[in-house]
């Protein structure tokens, strides 16, 4: 009997035919051609360089918003903290890269030295990403719902204040406060020469996080491991009462949610294009209210939904920003010379997510996909009836000593 | 040899005594009942032998194991399934995969291989469907596989449930309430599903119940709770004769009331 499949399965049949290997080779590299393509051809497709910053901006965000889809849409546990552990990937990286980048001794931002850079850039970021996160997650796990909230919200604002309103000037002593002064304050990192981090993420490297992210957040999201995740989510009592612990999936999560946002840090200190310097203004609150948003709106637990959450939410950011070149918004500034349009960005930004939660509460996706697998025709397995009959008058004596399949077989 | 065998056990919640000295052996293969009033606390037995609070004082022993010093998932893991009095099915996913969740533990390719989409993900996912299919075809689910559970009707979320828990290959089963809200007829035939369960997976069952008919008609023994302590204890015939019990079910009475009450449950039951 041909094994049945659901969910995953439509994969499971696919990779179970004739020649699975070959198929993912052929896949692998037409991805890995197209990010290629893609590092040379992006000035050509996108010649705006605002635009160009904007589309790997959104990129990054995608990465921020599956990591965060991890801990917030799968297992449900609210972090709004996500903010704080990209900082800690962007700070990790830019030291990394700027000190690799020294000791190349090569000016030149090359493509071929990027290999060298990116990968130590990203392993760095993500893995102190992920003991940060083994750290808050551990202790805070066991909090639930608006405790666990407020824990990650303080983790993520004692990192950027820490690191904000470090000493840099005058006499510096101890190796943490030296350590501190380094990372500049709220001047913000600049590399080791205080001549920019160096700008290695290309379309090549981002792109590519882009694509490694969501095979990762696909495949755990239709692996038993998301699934107990899930259940996790809907009733944590009944979870453990099948034998699954829930801290350490909790934590697990979390520890591959603090990753991902490591990596999407990385690829922000090191953005070609970006801002050359990593400031912890870029890590505010704000940012991770906005991580949040991209989850929510493109719907909780879909990996779908976080990556057209994460484009959507950057560019209806931008677009908003746009508005305030024009004559009527300005003409309107100079009548309200206090009017702050920063504030009035917020007020417009809350008015779109307000409109959108009321048309569609389960976000863009709810929990589905894009791609809707069909569960198979299954084979039978059992004979019909096994277990007795609900009223006597149904019961059919027969069943009871009838043959029996399942787990007396084994 | 017991299955289980509690010894004093003890849990108050502030300065309520929910269960107070509890002390019952339940005999392997049997099907045990556990019965009492509302607030007897017969719920929160169950919640101490699956972990979910810790016992003040006394000891929970299961095949000669301590199992009050263990996680719910642990003791889980050891071979108690449980269900619940207020059904607590996992309600986004489906069917299968509801049944699926009780065997992550059983999985033996981790977390990386399900990153790499190796073989051995393949085989043990395949696996696990196999045999999660073949349970849900013996309670007659397997054709809602695909449902969401939320979408099942009221009786088939409970045979889920228990489908779900005899996914972890258990050695006992605790069910809380499975008749409740059930017809004669349904409660009848789930009577029948309690003893073939029994004999179909030799496995001892445990059963909270307030439905006197399947607490009379199927359990070879029975334990009787009323605020948290023990009141009685032998076969269902001792039971319904027992004028303790009947005074903690139905208040003090006279011995005429009480004979005609136990006459009364007696025709209910058969």
């Amino acid at each position: 009997m041909s094994p049945s499949t659901l969910g995953d399965g439509a994969r499971t049949s696919r990779a179970a035919s004739p020649n699975p290997l070959l198929r993912r080779i052929l896949v692998t590299l037409a991805l890995l051609g197209a990010v290629v393509g893609l590092e040379f051809g992006f000035d050509t497709l996108v010649p705006d360089v605002a635009l160009q910053q904007l589309v790997l901006f959104a990129l990054v965000n995608v990465v921020v918003a599956l990591s965060l889809n991890v801990i917030n849409g799968m297992a449900g546990q609210f972090s709004i903290g996500h903010a704080g552990f990209v900082g800690i990937g962007a700070y990790t990286a830019a030291i990394v890269a700027g000190h690799i980048h020294k000791a190349l001794g090569v000016d030149d931002i090359l493509f071929s030295n990027s290999f060298i850079v990116m990968p130590a850039a990203i392993l760095a970021a993500g893995g102190v990403a992920a003991i940060f996160g083994l750290v808050v997650g551990l202790p805070s796990l066991r909090l639930r719902g608006d405790y666990l909230a407020i824990v990650t919200l303080g983790f993520a604002e004692i990192f950027r204040l820490v690191i904000a309103t470090a000493q840099t000037g005058g006499d510096v002593e101890g190796p943490i406060a030296k350590f501190l002064a380094y990372l500049g304050g709220q001047n913000g990192y600049a590399g080791p020469d205080r001549n920019g981090v160096p700008q290695y993420a290309g379309p090549f490297w981002i792109f590519g996080a882009a694509v490694v992210a969501v095979i990762i957040a696909w495949r755990l999201k239709f692996s038993g491991w998301g699934r107990a995740l899930r259940a996790l989510r809907e009733d944590e009592i009944a979870t453990a009462s099948v034998g699954v612990d829930p801290t350490r999936y909790k934590v697990t999560s979390f520890v591959i949610a603090a990753t991902g946002a490591g990596v999407a840090g990385a690829m922000l200190a090191s953005m070609r294009n970006g801002n050359p310097t990593v400031q912890p203004d870029q890590f505010t609150f704000a940012y991770s209210f906005d991580a949040i948003t991209m989850v929510i709106l493109g719907g909780s637990g879909s990996v779908s939904g976080a990556i057209v959450g994460g484009v959507f939410v950057t560019f209806t950011v931008k677009m908003i920003e746009q508005l305030q070149r024009f004559e009527s918004v300005q003409a309107l500034q100079a009548a309200y010379p206090s009017l702050d349009l920063n504030a009035l960005r917020m007020v417009v930004y809350a008015s779109v997510l307000i409109g959108l939660m009321i048309l569609r509460p389960e976000g863009i996706f709810g929990e589905r996909e894009i791609i809707r697998r069909k569960p198979r025709q299954r084979v039978s397995h059992a004979p019909p009836e096994p277990l007795p009959a609900r009223t006597e008058a149904e019961a059919n004596p027969e069943s009871e000593t009838g043959p029996l399949t399942g787990k007396a077989e084994k | 040899m017991s299955a289980l065998d509690l010894q004093g056990v003890t849990k108050t919640f502030g300065g309520l005594r929910a269960v107070g000295g509890v002390t019952f052996k339940v005999p392997e293969r049997s099907i045990f009942g556990l019965i009492g009033p509302n607030g007897a606390g017969k719920t929160t037995v169950f919640n101490l032998v699956t972990g979910v609070y810790k016992p003040d004082s006394g000891s929970i022993r299961f095949a000669g194991e301590e199992l009050s010093v263990l996680k719910p998932a642990q003791i889980a893991r050891r071979g108690v399934a449980r269900t619940f009095q207020n059904i607590r099915l996992f309600g986004q996913l489906t069917v299968l995969e509801n049944v699926l969740v009780a065997c992550e533990n059983r999985r033996r390719s981790g977390l990386l291989s399900a990153l790499l989409r190796s073989p051995s993900f393949f085989r043990d996912e395949a696996e696990m469907q196999r045999r999660a299919l073949e349970l849900l075809a013996i309670f007659d689910l397997d054709k809602l596989a695909d449902e969401t559970s939320t979408s099942l009707s009221y009786g088939n979320q409970r045979r889920l449930e228990i489908a779900r828990a005899m996914m972890l290959e258990p050695k006992i089963l605790l069910l809380d309430e499975p008749a409740a809200g059930m017809n004669y007829g349904e409660a009848e035939g789930l009577k029948k599903q309690i003893r073939w369960l029994r004999d179909r997976f030799d496995l001892t069952v445990i059963l909270v119940e307030h439905n006197m008919q399947v607490v009379m008609g199927v359990c070879e023994e029975i334990h009787v709770l009323d605020h948290g302590e023990t009141i009685a204890h032998g076969t269902p015939e001792e039971i319904r004769k027992n004028p303790k019990v009947l005074a903690a079910y139905l208040g003090e009475e006279t011995p005429d009331e009480a004979a005609s009450a136990a006459a009364a449950e007696e025709e209910a039951a058969t």
